[in-house]
């Protein structure tokens, strides 16, 4: 498997092309151009690849005809979702083509007494929620893209979101799934009862960023709404008494729905753009939502707030109503976005910490900012250690692009060294396969691939990501083949 | 001795291993004796005696505090017996983070010590705790106990591992934080695969507080379909319980003729536990009570060291007594096809003359069954639970039977078309199949 494919002949590609529309009709191929550069990226731009065909399916059965064609003409296929993707997991393959889950979006069943939703992969998240709302549920893991994510998306990544410090990220909330593995073969594992026997393939899928094959039904819990919630403000001059607040929340035993914080960049950014009414001298703000039973949330509002008083907040507010609540989460859920105010560009990572290390880092982040020379706003999921810095940067200035990601990585090659991740939410994809070994070495790296293998052998299922370099799969049962020094360095295969 | 055996003594020394009788006959593996057991004292020892098994295809069977070694198939062949007894430190506990990293060995009791001095807990409570069942244990068999509701299974709580390959590797999963999508999740990989895919050396979890306060609520329901409107009406509300567990008849009256009280003959029982902050918890029982008594259910409450020994019995149960035919069945099924499972195992009990011992954890769909009789009967039994929890989109796992019941029902059930890549991640997990050879579901 070569990282530069030959470009494959007009002849090869119309008659590709003509198996694809027998499969699923014309209105299910798309070939012209100008179509094509929708799909030549998602969420992260800066990589732009056009496919050679993009697929819409409409049910498992055509996604598998698809993958057994690709498998026949060794055609490298990539599953796409809503394109909103931060980390170029649905970046196209040279010479291979986009398998979009988009038409497959009906929910196929809602099943409230077993708390249980039955959709498909193109199904958008927050739609779970609004078809359990009226029953008192909602679907937990709630990215900031909710409103146009899709769960098989969701699935691919593992996504977390506001909430997931309490109720958990996907993973926890996906039960069963239908699967199409990179062979063509249709499989189900889980379904809609817990603890069964086996390996939890259920659990590999998840996360596994399309690389094991391609989700085509997910059976998701659905939860209880909270009787009660609270959403309180406070401002610091300082992060690191935000970071304080934060520890010392949980030392007390409080485990609240989220906690939330952003610097005094991402304040400014987010004040000038959408007026959340933050205030923007103040060092750091926090957001600390806290929710459950009427009485479990009387009781912990008074130790939050003390906790607040003891790490020196300046402002303390407590939203009166769900629309000052909805105002306190505004300024939070629009921070990106409102970057634009302050740069023309940024990118954005995505490193987990551990909550104890918060200082240490955000003071590394600091320093690096000064010896590159670009600015980075903070905003991040306080609860769970998980950063997002944006470091700012003008793609017209030449080098300044490069000169971010070299930031962004030793950025996370500062949360690596205190025992953290590369990437909390967003995926490896395609942006962070450098970084996997900053977090794996050969024998981790070499036991991940042997799951691929299991899986992918001809490794045609979105090649290219998560894994720094290709390897070869060896015949299982081959105990005592040891990697070739020329294979071992990439320059060539066994056949 | 064969020389390979003696390598392996080389590696952990001549005091830390067992090849005599009758110390050898404890560690049989459903009547296989091994040829040694050996002890490890470090991750490196284990790596080097998984080299020479390897090169020489011994079989072995991973043993923590062999609480459950009766789980699973018969082992195609036990040349020896890996016990990590002696891997059993706590590698760090950083209660500000909540989290914390432990050598497997460990029995969960003394862990919990550990994380109970800065007031922390893993919020796992299977069975066989108080008989030395080790983390690792729990992890490959992904056991499990009524706290689940709450805060899941050892799934949802594990959040790195690192494991000894078949070859020797040392591979290392997951990280030190919760929220983490680097990579193929390892750890889920890992629970409940039965030591069949490597030995798990080290497992990093996330915690959480011991809770301040608890109360459990006890009512006893004469007719099954008011007990299922009554858990429907309280897993649909906005109460958050730890526990929710629906107990039969007669596990009812030795549960409760054990803690002293004398509730009515006959009943099944609901015994609802919350944990919180005093305040929050006493409110929620009095809206459970109020619940109970719109039925016409009077319930009582239970605190303190009644509530532990109630909950200590429901983990228990199966696991008490001594019967020579007990045969320990973990049914699940969807939410409301429980008490369905629980009227069938009423009918079972009379038609067969079974003693049928149960427990359902009501918001998961799960029930702990305990049966004992003639064989034939147990046999049956068996069969046809599987039949009806299969019908229902459930599965059924045998916990525990005698040889000759397990001979005649399968211990795992159909798994279905995923068998086929469950296999294919064994072969490249362990191409020798020396891990617990046959023991896992499709003879895995």
């Amino acid at each position: 498997m070569t990282d530069r494919p030959v470009s494959k002949p007009p002849k090869w590609k119309k008659s590709f092309g003509d198996k694809l529309i027998r499969i699923l009709h014309s209105d299910g191929v798309i070939s012209s151009d100008d179509e094509l550069i929708v799909y030549e990226c998602d969420g992260l731009t800066g990589y732009r690849i056009k496919p050679i065909f993009v697929v819409l399916p409409k049910s498992a059965k055509e996604v598998s005809e698809i993958i057994k064609l690709c498998n026949h003409e060794n055609v490298p296929f990539v599953p796409r979702g809503a394109g909103t993707g931060l980390s170029g997991g649905a970046l196209p393959t040279e010479e291979g083509i986009v398998i979009s889950l988009s038409r497959m979006n009906r929910i196929l069943e809602v099943d409230i007494p077993n708390q249980r939703v039955v959709v498909e992969p193109g199904v958008v998240n927050l739609w779970v929620t609004d078809a359990v709302s009226d029953s008192g549920y909602y679907y937990a893991p709630d990215p900031s893209s909710q409103l146009v994510c899709t769960i098989g998306g969701n699935v691919a990544e593992n996504s977390g979101g506001v909430h997931c410090l309490k109720y958990g990220v996907t993973t926890n909330h996906v039960l069963g799934l239908e699967v199409v593995l990179p062979g063509g073969e249709i499989v189900e594992v889980g379904g809609k009862t817990v603890d069964n026997p086996g390996y939890d393939l259920v659990g590999l899928f998840v996360g596994s960023e399309g690389l094991l094959g391609i989700v085509t039904k997910v059976v998701l819990r659905i939860i209880r709404k909270p009787e009660s919630s609270k959403t309180l403000f406070a401002s610091f001059d300082k992060v690191e008494y935000a970071g304080g607040a934060v520890a010392g929340i949980t030392a007390r035993g409080i485990i609240p729905a989220g906690m939330e914080i952003m610097d005094n960049l991402s304040i400014r950014a987010v004040e000038k753009t959408v007026h959340a009414g933050y205030p923007v001298d103040a060092g750091a703000i926090l957001l600390v939502e806290l929710d459950g039973t009427s009485a479990e949330v009387e009781a912990q509002t008074p130790i939050v707030l003390n906790v607040l008083k003891e790490n020196r907040a300046k402002e303390i507010r407590v939203a009166k109503d769900s629309e000052e609540r909805a105002l306190f989460w505004k300024g939070r859920k629009s921070a990106f976005a409102a970057m634009g105010r302050m740069s023309p560009d940024y990118y954005v990572q995505d490193g987990v910490i551990p909550r104890t290390k918060l200082p240490e880092v955000l003071g590394e982040i600091e320093y690096l900012s000064k010896k590159y020379g670009l600015r980075v706003a903070n905003v991040f999921h306080a609860g769970d250690g998980n950063l997002h810095p944006l470091v700012l940067y003008d793609a017209s200035n030449t080098g300044e692009a490069e000169k971010a990601e070299e930031l962004a990585g030793e950025i996370l090659r500062a949360c690596v060294d205190v025992g953290g991740s590369i990437t909390g939410e967003h995926g490896v994809g395609y942006d962070k396969k450098r970084f996997m070994h900053l977090m794996f070495d050969e024998n981790a790296l070499d036991t991940m691939n042997m799951i691929r293998c299991a899986f992918d052998p001809k490794g045609l299922c979105n090649p290219g990501k998560v894994f720094p370099t290709p390897r070869t799969c060896v015949e299982a049962g081959r105990a005592t083949y040891k990697e070739h020094p020329i294979q071992k360095a990439g320059l060539g295969e066994m056949f | 001795m064969n020389d390979p055996l003696k390598e392996i003594i080389n590696i952990v020394g001549d005091d830390n291993i067992i090849s005599q009788s009758p110390e050898l006959e404890t560690y049989t593996v459903e009547g296989k004796k091994p040829n040694m057991v050996v002890f490890p004292k470090t991750v490196d020892e284990t790596s080097e005696i998984m080299k020479v098994a390897s090169r020489e295809s011994l079989g072995i069977v991973p043993w923590g505090g062999g609480t459950k070694i009766g789980l699973g198939r018969e082992p195609q062949k036990v040349d020896f017996v890996l016990c990590t007894k002696m891997l059993n430190q706590v590698v760090e506990h950083e209660a500000s983070d909540l989290v914390a990293i432990t050598q497997c060995g460990i029995p969960l009791k003394d862990f919990q010590t550990v994380l109970g001095e800065k007031n922390q807990f893993l919020a796992i409570d299977p069975p066989h705790v108080e008989n030395g069942a080790t983390v690792g244990g729990i992890i490959s068999t992904n056991d499990s106990g009524p706290r689940r509701l709450r805060y899941g299974t050892i799934r949802e709580l594990l959040i790195g591992v690192k494991v000894v390959r078949s070859d020797g590797a040392v591979v290392k999963g997951g990280a030190k934080v919760v929220k983490n999508v680097a990579g193929y999740d390892l750890p889920k990989l890992y629970v409940g695969s039965l030591g069949t895919l490597g030995i798990i050396v080290e497992a990093t979890f996330r915690l959480y507080p011991i809770p301040e306060f608890s109360q459990t609520l006890l009512a006893g329901f004469s007719k099954l379909e008011q007990l299922r409107e009554t858990v429907d009406k309280i897993s649909n509300s906005s109460l958050v319980p730890t526990c929710l567990e629906v107990l039969n008849p007669s596990l009812k009256e030795i549960l409760s003729d054990g803690l002293g009280l004398s509730l009515k003959r006959g009943e099944y029982a609901l015994a609802i536990r919350m944990e919180n902050v005093e305040r929050a918890v006493r409110d929620q029982i009095s809206r459970v009570k109020d619940i109970c008594s719109e039925r016409g259910v009077e319930g009582i409450v239970i605190e303190s060291s009644s509530e532990k020994a109630l909950w200590g019995g429901i983990r228990e149960f199966p696991w008490k007594s001594s019967q020579n035919n007990k045969t320990v069945c973990k049914a699940s099924v969807v939410i409301t096809d429980v008490t369905r499972v629980l009227g069938f195992l009423e009918d079972l009990s009379n038609r067969l003359a079974l003693k049928i011992l149960a427990s359902a954890r009501a918001g998961n769909g799960i029930l702990i069954v305990s049966m004992d009789g003639e064989i034939s009967s147990l046999v049956e039994a068996a069969n046809s639970l599987r039949n009806l929890v299969v019908s229902l989109g459930g599965n059924l796992i045998v916990q525990y039977a005698p040889p000759v019941v397990k001979s005649q029902t399968d211990v795992w059930g159909e798994i279905g078309a995923s068998l086929t890549a469950m296999k294919r991640l064994k072969s490249h997990f362990d191409p020798r199949g020396i891990l617990n050879p046959g023991r896992f579901v499709g003879g895995i």
